[in-house]
């Protein structure tokens, strides 16, 4: 790959939208996956998880769910973790996610609209529910 | 212990983010046989007296979780440079932001791999952020820099899976430059 400049990032912005526009009716977001990021997160390979999913859903040509980002969400244990919030399914938090697992989240619960269940925890941990934080 | 070098700076990224910082700079050069890298923000900022607390891995200031008792970050990176015989250093002023260095001889056996710049600067520079992240990549021949007012002028919403995955190739491209330019860290 030749070095890439601003200009030529525009241009694969615009090819690649006007292939997603062909294909879909230029509906909005359905949902958004959040991947923890703390240093728990990090240490357990939240880094792989995230090039996973982007990998994934470029593959299986998912436009509509946006990829997001937070620190810790109080489940260092179980990192690393993924929160998955679409419009047509329960709001998921998965913990343990690796590489794999986050391939399987994409394709059977963002694609197939089937929870990936060995590896979902419902809800936060104490110190976050008694502060009414998520 | 992070795995790799971009761990430890995402991890000091992901602080300034939750500092409140509104201007983040990080850097990363590899040169002259060392790795250096930096972060540079204008959030919260510490005391001194938080900053000793600070890189006591069993000290969280207890504000996101009120029940947690270690904060592992700052002392992850201390003791990164401590196996390596590098320096790590804090400078902090309370109400006017953090500037956290990291430097290495690039040869040490014990050092950690740099990882994989392109994904991390992914990750970074698509967090939710109120101002803007810079991040300026240099080796002994070039360098590039990323911002992500620039990133986003181009590309749109960050948080787009599809514009992530252009985000990352353009990084990616930028980095096979700087290997192809003839640094060899090796």
């Amino acid at each position: 790959m030749s070095k890439l400049t601003l200009d030529d990032l525009r241009k694969l912005r615009d090819e690649k939208k006007k292939a997603m526009t062909q294909r879909e009716s230029g509906a909005g977001k359905r949902g958004v996956v959040t991947i923890g990021m703390g240093t728990c997160g990090i240490a357990a390979g939240a880094k792989g998880v995230f090039d996973a999913f982007l990998d994934e859903m470029d593959k299986a040509g998912i436009s509509d769910i946006s990829i997001r980002q937070t620190g810790c969400m109080g489940l260092c244990f179980s990192e690393p973790t993924v929160e998955v919030a679409t419009a047509d399914m329960p709001h998921v938090v998965y913990g343990n996610v690796d590489e794999e697992t986050a391939r399987r989240i994409v394709r059977d619960h963002l694609a197939g609209n089937a929870l990936v269940s060995d590896h979902i925890f419902d809800k936060p941990s104490v110190d976050i529910i008694e502060k009414g934080e998520k | 212990m992070h795995a790799t070098l971009c761990d430890l700076m995402m991890d000091l990224v992901q602080n300034s983010v939750e500092a409140n910082a509104t201007e983040i700079e990080l850097t990363l050069t590899q040169a002259q046989g060392k790795v250096e890298f930096s972060v540079k923000d204008n959030g919260n900022g510490m005391s001194k007296e938080t900053q000793d607390k600070a890189v006591d891995p069993f000290y969280s200031d207890g504000k996101k979780h009120a029940h947690r008792r270690v904060g592992l970050g700052l002392p992850f990176l201390l003791q990164t440079a401590d196996a390596v015989g590098g320096k790590a250093t804090i400078l902090s002023e309370e109400g006017r932001g953090t500037l956290i260095q990291f430097c290495a001889e690039a040869k040490h056996v014990d050092l950690p791999p740099v990882g994989n710049v392109a994904s991390a600067a992914t990750m970074m520079l698509s967090q939710p952020l109120a101002g803007d992240l810079k991040i300026v990549r240099s080796t002994d021949v070039d360098s590039y820099t990323l911002t992500r007012g620039m990133l986003a002028d181009v590309l749109g919403d960050l948080n787009d899976a599809q514009n992530l995955t252009l985000m990352k190739t353009y990084i990616e491209s930028q980095e096979e430059n700087l290997e192809k330019t003839g640094t060899s860290y090796e």
